[in-house]
């Protein structure tokens, strides 16, 4: 494992990254007729003010750390990273709906529907998965450095992570409450609400930066890992205090205290080894995704502060 | 020439549309993940989008494609996926806090059969599919030009999610339902504002990307897009008199709902007589558009205009 893991600063890392994201967002999402749509939109997926109001942004920052570990530039990945913050804040918006989880507030304030009404919120997330790929398609730098055909893998893989086999499914096997079932469906529920998106975000990190097929893989099986051990700290550091959503609460009464802290170990060791095959060749470009593991787990800082201080 | 001309005179639409419909329904039926879980959610996935319909906007991408002088096999993913783009936004738009429709194509609506929270899931999960179908390379047939493809179905993809998206078909049912409920007329031109987003930019899309798989020219595609955003205007036009002149039994939905709704339709601002007239106007544009192209090759694309312009149903 490299020793200089301890001496890379992530936090910094993190926060140049998400203000390029963050820009990079706002920029495709301009006010214009109809205003309603597009404030409703906006307010989705750019950040409110506030004490909890900083998106952590976990999606771009595995995608364009993939990238960057290749050695590829971050405007090769910086497109398809706003892009999976759309398709992410998508499903959220539709995920907070009345008729779903019944959320009246995320991120510390009233959630799309709760701000804009039902009907709105349902387009705002139905704008927002297509607008997510216009956007990979027209900023993408393509045909040099991405060529079409990568550009083509990128928008597939896009699409399958949020479909019914990736995150579609998460949200389905929830609603149907296999939180509250055995280790195998919790597990389930995390995997594909959750770690989907994450190996997603990696892959297409990995193949904006042009990586060989068996580095994609050692990718997305980093980022499936860490998607899960990042919800699953959350569900457990959220478990004393007061759960966000229906899953939270019900992850650890299912799996018990001591049986969630011990996924975490093994989530960690092995997200840890796919990071350290890279080590080798890349040297120090792994530190991010090392350094990344260390965060889910112990989560050594808070963004908002990061941000206050940018 | 003759024979040409006999073959178009001679062409057989009915035909054309049946077996146009079946390659269309197999192909979504395979599109869909078969067996692989969650079931329930294909399950509702497969209700809605193989509920029946004509499958016009998939007919009009194979078109499209054939216009151009592309084989029709290439375009089938892009057919396939507007498809599930149309049935995505008729499931959402049925939705009780939407329109709050119960009855579709003569069955029970999505939200009905599956319950709510799923059919808001499963038009996400249709929205995602048809962009996954689209950029799949194992949609396409192997006889695709490996240089060309890529690039088109990239660009193909793009016009489809832009005109989807807030600057098309969403920005139309945002407009209509801030014109829903207040008890003003809606002027002429927002009217046509609202139908050409919410009917005409799937239309439009569907045509346009049919083109650019098949190897369109710019000029041949800007061509069949005017094309496109004429009969998708006539496509509304004449589902606002159908509306006020057919039974639901006719329809397969529920008729008359417009005037009870007190909404503001062509029949309402311009009179049923006025909006007849504009119609035929909308379709003789649309078919001025086709002239520059074989006249074999686009007998079906007049042909679906003129479906279009005096469907019954």
């Amino acid at each position: 494992a490299p020793a200089a893991s301890a001496s890379f600063d992530l936090r910094r890392y993190w926060t140049s990254l998400i203000a390029d994201v963050e820009s990079e967002l706002d920029a495709a999402m301009p006010m214009q007729p109809p205003e309603s749509i597009h404030s409703a939109m906006r307010y989705a997926v750019l950040p409110g003010a506030g004490k909890e109001g900083a998106a952590k942004r976990a999606p771009p920052v595995l995608c364009v750390a993939a990238c960057e570990l290749l050695g590829a530039p971050r405007a090769a990945a910086l497109p398809a990273a706003a892009a999976l913050e759309m398709l992410h804040a998508a499903s959220l918006v539709h995920d907070d709906l009345p008729c779903f989880d019944a959320a009246p507030t995320r991120r510390g304030r009233p959630s799309t529907h709760a701000a804009y009404g039902t009907d709105m919120a349902v387009l705002a997330g139905d704008a927002l998965f297509p607008l997510a790929y216009t956007h990979v398609i027209s900023h993408t730098p393509c045909p040099d450095p991405v060529p079409h055909a990568v550009l083509m893998r990128v928008l597939a893989e896009l699409a399958r992570a949020v479909g019914s086999t990736g995150m579609a499914a998460g949200q389905f096997l929830d609603l149907a409450g296999a939180t509250a079932l055995g280790e195998a469906e919790v597990m389930q529920v995390l995997t594909k609400k959750f770690g989907e998106m994450a190996e997603c975000s990696a892959a297409c990190g990995a193949m904006l930066g042009g990586a060989r097929p068996d580095e994609e893989a050692a990718l997305r099986r980093y980022g499936r890992t860490i998607g899960v051990l990042y919800e699953l700290v959350d569900d457990i550091r959220s478990a004393s205090g007061n759960g966000k959503m229906r899953s939270n609460a019900s992850v650890l009464r299912s799996l018990g205290m001591d049986r969630a802290l011990g996924i975490v170990e093994e989530l960690k060791a092995q997200a840890k080894t796919e990071a350290d095959r890279f080590s080798d060749k890349y040297g120090d470009r792994v530190l991010p995704l090392y350094s990344f593991v260390d965060y889910a787990v112990e989560r050594g800082f808070e963004l908002q502060d990061a941000a206050a201080t940018l | 020439a003759a024979a040409a001309s006999a073959a178009t005179t001679e062409f057989d639409f009915k035909a054309y549309m049946g077996e146009r419909a079946v390659a269309v329904n197999r192909a979504l039926d395979a599109a869909v993940p078969a067996g692989e879980p969650p079931a329930a959610l294909h399950d509702a996935m497969r209700y809605a989008l193989l509920a029946g319909g004509k499958r016009v906007r998939p007919a009009l991408c194979l078109a499209a494609c054939a216009v151009v002088g592309g084989p029709e096999p290439w375009a089938m993913p892009a057919a396939a996926a507007v498809e599930m783009v149309h049935t995505m936004s008729l499931v959402h738009d049925d939705l009780p806090c939407m329109d709050d429709d119960d009855l579709r194509r003569g069955k029970p609506t999505c939200h009905v059969v599956y319950g709510e929270p799923i059919a808001v899931l499963a038009g996400d999960a249709l929205l995602s599919l048809s962009f996954h179908h689209m950029a799949s390379v194992g949609s396409y047939p192997p006889d695709v030009d490996p240089e060309k493809h890529p690039a088109r179905v990239v660009r193909a993809i793009g016009e489809l999610a832009r005109c989807i998206g807030s600057e098309g078909l969403v920005a139309g049912q945002v407009v209509d339902l801030e014109m829903t409920g207040t008890s003003e007329t809606v002027p002429l031109e927002r009217l046509e504002y609202i139908h050409l987003h919410k009917t005409a930019a799937l239309l439009e899309a569907s045509v346009v990307i049919g083109a650019i798989i098949g190897g369109g020219t710019d000029e041949q595609i800007e061509r069949l897009r005017k094309y496109a955003r004429s009969i998708g205007l006539l496509f509304q036009v004449v589902d606002d008199i159908l509306d006020v002149t057919k039974s639901s039994e006719e329809l397969g939905k529920t008729a008359g709902k417009d005037l009870a709704s007190d909404k503001t339709t062509y029949p309402k601002l311009l009179g049923l007589e006025k909006s007849r007239e504009f119609a035929e106007e909308l379709l003789s544009d649309a078919v001025e558009q086709l002239a520059c192209f074989d006249k074999e090759k686009a007998a079906p694309l007049l042909h679906l205009a003129n479906y279009i312009a005096h469907r019954q149903n």
